[in-house]
């Protein structure tokens, strides 16, 4: 217990985390001010013409379902405007996940149900860069300096060290994370409250969002705990920056591309970006451009999903294995 | 007394894709009993700090057995931390914390009561620079720091890799007197250091490494004994004559351009007898006793002036000149 106190306050004595955490108190400070700058409350003429706006929209979709129907049913010519899916149920405002309302048309307004998703995935990206590069700093500077020489003159036993050093690292972050959430949310909530709207929060719209944060803050634990191994594998923080930087390049950019050339089926699969997406996104859809390219007449759908479940399985997957591989680095390697 | 430190046959090989495989230690034996103060000599690159690492659990040795206060090291080595202070070669702290959260941490890790780093500060003459910013010391101050992490725990055997690294004079002597005071409070000290005179003045033991392989072993004294050639240094007025007199009654002389060595002489009453009753006054009779430098230096092969640096492996400047044979220990035991 008092080697993670130490390494607890070590850890937030640390300059870089320190300045990250400024950066961070910064860019949600700017964040806070202009959208406060750039919101007001909405007048009760604003906000009833945005209504009226948004059932005259809603009508509308609904006179495309019906055009839809009856047009299917040949019981009307389409004419040159029509939008005509294969199946009417996709336009079915009814079946529609989200239907336009009075907010999507006040402008100059902030409305929390509407802005918070985005504003929450800002703050993921962010603390998951935070939690990676201050895994690899945390580690890196100190196997590089001799800090770990030092404390395992005091406490030689080196599963213990990276034990209390990773889960310092990991506990200290999910603090921060949660402090910085709810700070983050809670000040983009009174903004709506006092200088615009809240807009529409039911309980769909908290289980959302609670499931983009949970799934964020396991982003940014995963990142954290990457960084923090390929820097113990790499003996310096440089190592994990490089690996990140290399693997962009390489496979990211380079493999892509070779793939493509190749014609190789469904390439995304093979990239950590799109187990990220839909990890973070609960689902994403990519287009096989070779699906539809080779004798196929008719419809094709060349489209395919990769879900969260395969994201997570691959994120932390492969964050497992490397931080095995540097625990068992870590604990036989010589320092010299 | 009792072994406070047993190494048997130590050895370890670095491998490197670059430079392929180096053995650092080889076949290397050292024992520090309780009480000792015990100096650890070697040329760069001789295995010295190495061995200290190995014995620490720093690095893993391909063979051989260490204790550390008779636990088994690495593996029973926590069993006894608490209780060995040590600085290895010269230790890096994060520059952003002062000195004072260096400790503060370095005890809370360790489960040392905080009230200690005040204490160590002042042992080691950082009282007033305590709250200052490491970067902002100086190699000596550093250095300073670094023994003070060391006598944090009250340790029972402190082991310090060239302690006087960048100190001045002044601390060069406050770092004697804080060794002896340790020593004489009980604390067995184990001091790695190049400052040969250091050595001689601080250390009751010694043990040689050259190469990898322990060289020499024993008390200091001993182990200067065991080297004495029984040499003086004879200034008469005439020396060429006097020369040939020594010479004609069976003793070696060399001469030099204003003394004569004779070697071999265990009684000076010979030199003068003999020069005397030719009427040759002697002007000064001095002994040579070997000093720790020349011992170290010949037993390390680093007492050949040549034209060649020499390597810090220990390499040879050229061969045929210098004998770095170390395979036949030379032992003197106490």
């Amino acid at each position: 217990m008092n080697l993670v106190r130490a390494e607890l306050e070590r850890l937030a004595a640390r300059r870089f985390v320190q300045l990250m955490v400024v950066l961070l108190a910064v860019a949600f400070a700017v964040t806070v001010v202009t959208t406060l700058g750039g919101s007001h409350r909405p007048t009760e003429v604003e906000l009833s013409r945005a209504q009226s706006q948004a059932a005259d929209e809603v009508r509308r979709l609904e006179l495309a379902h019906d055009r839809c129907l009856r047009i299917k049913a040949g019981t009307l010519t389409p004419d040159e405007n029509d939008y005509l899916p294969r199946d009417c149920a996709q336009i079915d405002p009814a079946q529609s996940e989200q239907l336009p309302t009075a907010s999507d048309y006040l402008s100059g307004v902030f409305v929390f149900a509407k802005e918070a998703k985005p504003l929450l995935y800002f703050l993921i990206a962010f603390l998951a860069l935070f939690g990676f590069l201050v895994g690899a700093s945390y580690i890196g500077a100190d196997l590089n300096s001799g800090g770990v020489v030092n404390l395992l003159l005091w406490r030689p036993r080196r599963p213990t060290v990276f034990a209390a050093k990773l889960g310092t690292l990991l506990g200290g972050l999910l603090g921060l994370s949660v402090l910085a959430s709810v700070a983050y949310l809670g000040a983009f909530w009174l903004i709506g409250q006092a200088s615009g709207l809240t807009g529409r929060m039911s309980g769909e719209f908290w289980a959302g969002l609670g499931a983009v944060w949970a799934r964020g803050v396991v982003l940014v634990l995963l990142a954290a705990a990457l960084g923090f191994a390929v820097a113990t594998l790499g003996r310096h923080t440089s190592a994990a920056l490089g690996t990140v930087a290399a693997y962009v390049v390489v496979w990211e950019l380079g493999a892509r591309l070779v793939f493509q050339i190749l014609q190789v089926g469904r390439p995304d699969r093979f990239m950590l970006s799109s187990y990220l997406g839909a990890w973070l996104a609960g689902q994403v859809r990519f287009w096989d451009d070779n699906a539809c390219s080779t004798g196929i007449s008719g419809f094709c759908d060349g489209s395919y999903t990769v879900g969260w479940p395969a994201g997570l399985v691959v994120l932390v997957g492969l964050t497992a294995a490397l931080v095995a591989a540097a625990f068992a680095v870590f604990r036989r390697r010589d320092l010299i | 007394m009792s072994a406070v430190i047993e190494i048997a046959g130590l050895r370890k090989t670095f491998r490197t894709l670059r430079h392929g495989r180096r053995v650092a230690v080889d076949d290397f034996h050292m024992l520090v009993e309780a009480g000792q103060v015990h100096g650890f000599l070697g040329p760069n690159g001789s295995g010295k700090t190495t061995t200290l690492r190995a014995l620490l659990g720093l690095v893993r040795p391909d063979a051989g057995q260490m204790h550390v206060l008779g636990a088994r090291s690495p593996e029973r080595l926590p069993d006894v931390a608490g209780r060995v202070g040590a600085i290895v070669e010269s230790p890096q702290f994060f520059g952003n914390f002062t000195a004072h959260r260096t400790l503060r941490l370095l005890a809370l890790a360790g489960g040392v009561p905080t009230s200690r780093v005040d204490e160590v500060l002042e042992q080691v003459g950082l009282r007033d620079r305590g709250e200052e910013r490491v970067k902002g010391y100086s190699l000596g101050m550093k250095q300073r720091l670094a023994v003070a992490s060391a006598l944090l725990k009250r340790p029972e055997l402190l082991i310090l890799d060239e302690p006087a690294n960048g100190l001045d004079p002044a601390g060069i002597r406050e770092m004697r007197d804080l060794t002896r005071a340790l020593a004489a409070s009980g604390v067995t000290v184990l001091l790695s250091s190049h400052i040969l005179a250091e050595i001689q003045l601080i250390c009751d033991h010694v043990t040689i490494v050259s190469r990898g392989r322990r060289v020499a072993y024993g008390r200091v004294d001993e182990v200067l004994a065991g080297f004495d050639q029984h040499q003086w240094r004879v200034r008469v007025a005439e020396p060429e004559p006097a020369a040939l007199l020594l010479g004609r009654a069976g003793l070696s002389v060399a001469g030099h351009a204003d003394h004569l060595v004779v070697t071999g002489v265990e009684d000076p009453e010979v030199i003068s007898r003999t020069l005397g009753e030719q009427g040759m006054w002697v002007r000064e009779l001095v002994p040579l006793r070997p000093d720790l430098e020349s011992v170290f230096l010949e037993l390390t092969g680093g007492d050949e002036h040549v034209a060649v640096p020499r390597q810090v492996d220990g390499a040879p400047a050229y061969d045929g000149v210098i004998d770095l044979d170390v395979r036949g220990s030379r032992e003197v035991d106490a």
